[in-house]
């Protein structure tokens, strides 16, 4: 049975009426999870969808309820969510779990290995992207779907469940010693950073590539909520303006906009203040779940049979890459650049 | 460091080899192609820098072990196999032994040491860098 013998016979049955599925097709991004697009007729109309189901070996593990109800908390709130509309833990007539949302057209995702990524839209881009962040980073999860799920640390433990999880991570995967991502952890857990301002919903995986816009300057989709969790705000904005989203560029964060006007933007929109001290803490971290993200796929790659070559970039190009910045990164809190 | 160019090539091979379903023909399966293209640019990088990389790098992390007073271990004392993946296998155990010298620096406040080892790793990453050109943006 094809997948789109299935997926009729799911929304199908579902839907409790006829349902069409057209030019279903698997999509680039999205690499946690196995992503397509597609049409679903049913009552003479038609609708563009989304469906992200769980490959049978992935970039990162990820709680696909957690996801789902991400997009939920933000769907319809004044951010551009596309429409989480179902979701199944067991896979059903798919034999894999799965979610499907509403589609949105009209834009693209952008690589953060081109340059320039956003040409002469990119300070309108940069605007949006770190204003978008910060109204994420002011939302109360206590009061949104994704509270459901994902657990609320305390204030002063946001750090600890991060770095415990991907120190944990590296731990598992690593199948070549690193020294360079053990001795940031080791001078992440000697200087830990103060306790969060608030809990926030945290994207996870906010940057360059997990956002569509239209080509005209405006962001019309934020999307890969799959490392979605509750912490400490801040741990997002270090991880947008990781230099691995911006390459070659060094004036500019994630291709868009200077550090000073992003964190300015950011500030704006969150009423939150970013502290230096603090926020040294989260940037340093975003480096070390890049690497342990990295470790993670050289090794999935290889369980997996080496059939995807996305892993294999990932384990290889793009973990050398993060070396070379948490090595620099390193140096610098030492005066040694 | 993993995986090996020699993996990677052969993983190039496999993604290729079985045709895809129809829904995973179009925008996925060229931009799949572009990532095995990536790979196969890069990989001609490793092949021409990858063992003076390593062997760099095992010889300097030798002296670091010497600087600090530790031992280099016995399997490891010189390199003989200079294949990449001979060079890494050392490796591994030269960077097991750094490992446990730049922790025990750290905990004496041996700043010399530590700075010695810091400035090592940049330029441990800068040597093993694979330079992938920028794609043309919007």
């Amino acid at each position: 049975m094809s997948l789109q013998d299935q997926l009729e016979a799911y929304l199908t049955r579902t839907g409790g009426k006829p349902a069409k599925v057209h030019d279903l097709f698997r999509i680039p991004g999205g690499a946690s999870r196995e992503t397509y697009r597609f049409d679903l007729e049913d009552d003479g109309g038609k609708r563009g969808m989304i469906l992200r189901r769980d490959p049978v070996g992935s970039l990162i593990d990820t709680d696909r309820r957690v996801e789902f109800l991400a997009f939920r908390s933000f769907f319809g709130r004044g951010l551009p969510v596309p429409e989480a509309l179902a979701l199944e833990g067991e896979g059903a007539e798919l034999e894999r779990p799965f979610f499907i949302m509403g589609r949105i057209d009209g834009g693209k995702a952008q690589s953060p290995f081109t340059l320039p990524p956003y040409g002469e839209h990119a300070a309108t881009i940069g605007e949006q992207f770190f204003s978008h962040l910060g109204q994420i980073a002011a939302a109360d999860p206590a009061t949104l779907p994704i509270s459901e799920a994902a657990p609320s640390p305390s204030l002063d433990a946001c750090w600890k469940k991060e770095l415990d999880y991907w120190e944990g991570v590296v731990d598992e995967d690593e199948e070549h010693p690193q020294m360079i991502v053990r001795a940031a952890i080791r001078r992440l857990r000697r200087n830990p950073p103060p306790p969060a301002q608030k809990l926030s919903v945290v994207h996870g995986d906010y940057r360059t590539g997990n956002f569509m816009h239209d080509g005209h300057g405006k962001i019309i989709a934020l999307l890969d909520w799959e490392m979605a969790h509750i912490g400490d705000p801040l741990e997002d904005l270090g991880w947008a303006i990781e230099p691995l989203w911006c390459y070659k560029e060094t004036d500019r964060v994630s291709g868009m906009v200077t550090r000073e006007k992003a964190i300015q933007l950011w500030e704006a929109a969150s009423g939150l203040h970013v502290d230096p001290a603090a926020f040294a803490w989260w940037e340093l971290f975003a480096s070390v779940k890049g690497a342990a993200i990295w470790i993670s796929s050289a090794k999935e790659y290889r369980a997996g049979g080496m059939k995807d070559p996305v892993l294999g970039l990932s384990g290889w190009f793009t973990a050398r890459r993060q070396d070379e910045i948490l090595a620099n990164v390193l140096a610098k809190l030492e005066g040694l650049a | 460091m993993t995986p090996t160019v020699s993996e990677l090539l052969l993983g190039n091979f496999i993604a290729l080899m079985d045709p895809p379903p129809p829904e995973a023909m179009g925008d996925f399966m060229a931009g799949k192609v572009a990532v095995t293209g990536m790979i196969a640019m890069l990989a001609a990088q490793e092949a021409e820098r990858g063992a003076e990389a390593r062997l760099w790098e095992n010889n300097a992390i030798r002296d670091l072990l010497r600087q600090g007073g530790a031992e280099i271990p016995a399997d490891a004392a010189v390199d003989k196999d200079f294949a990449i993946c001979g060079l890494d296998r050392v490796n591994a155990t030269l960077r097991r032994a750094l490992i446990a010298l730049h922790t025990e620096a750290e905990d004496k406040g041996d700043r010399t040491l530590d700075h010695a080892i810091l400035r090592f790793y940049v330029k441990s990453a800068d040597m093993r860098r694979l330079d992938m050109p920028p794609m043309p943006g919007n």
